[in-house]
């Protein structure tokens, strides 16, 4: 197991209700298992979970994607600005 | 001579002249800038009035990706001289300046307002920003639309 940083950003945030939470993880989990993971702890999550986008470390991740050790995952929906 | 490029998430008023000033090298000629701005009445499809947006951002990935879209500019129009891309963050309202996306080159017909338009095409489709509308029916994320592949 290893320890990785979760961010939420924008409705994501509003669903979990925080910004950040730190969550310990299997080696070999994929982007794919910490969103299911994540689900399983904020079941309104579900609703968005199309919608949801990873990036780890600030770079934007595939589904199948290894989470490395100690990453930091942000999660988010598309973007808005401009 | 280093090419200028001015990248900033900010939650002070911008400064257009400013800006300007920044990208202006004494070869240059022309510039071409965008800025987008709060919209108070939307009348297309859901005609609605805004009071206004607070953006938020992820601001050290959006800084990274802010400077990718230079990065892209000046690889797909190698005349340009000067770029600066900046997004305004917190509670915006209407008539406020929200963005500004600004190239400079020697000569108006060198791709300089091409290169404009796809700074804030690409601004819009990967730098991580968000922006919730309070309206008169209450509050409500605005969604982009965009999925950016992995490492884009």
């Amino acid at each position: 197991m290893h320890k990785v940083k979760i961010l939420f950003f924008a409705t994501l945030r509003d669903y979990v209700g925080l910004k950040s939470v730190e969550l310990e993880i299997p080696f070999g989990m994929t982007v794919i298992g910490v969103t299911e993971k994540l689900i399983e702890t904020y079941p309104g999550l579900d609703k968005v979970k199309d919608m949801m986008m990873a990036a780890i470390n600030r770079e934007y991740a595939a589904e199948t994607e290894v989470i490395p050790e100690g990453a930091e995952i942000a999660f988010f929906p598309p973007v808005s600005g401009g | 001579m280093d090419l200028p490029t001015v990248i900033s998430l900010t939650e002070s008023e911008l400064d257009l002249d400013a800006l300007l000033a920044q990208i202006t090298l004494p070869t240059t000629g022309a510039s071409a800038i965008f800025t987008g701005m709060v919209r108070g009445q939307t009348s297309s499809n859901n005609a609605h009035e805004t009071i206004y947006l607070e953006y938020e951002a992820f601001q050290p990935m959006a800084e990274t990706k802010m400077r990718q879209v230079a990065e892209e500019i000046r690889k797909k129009w190698p005349s340009i001289e000067g770029i600066a891309i900046v997004q305004r963050i917190g509670r915006l309202y209407p008539g406020t300046p929200t963005t500004l996306i600004a190239c400079t080159s020697a000569h108006r017909n060198t791709g300089v307002f091409e290169a404009t338009r796809y700074g804030i095409d690409r601004l819009k489709e990967i730098v991580p920003v968000w922006k919730k509308e309070t309206g008169l029916q209450g509050e409500e994320w605005v969604e982009g639309h965009y999925h950016p592949k992995p490492g884009e």
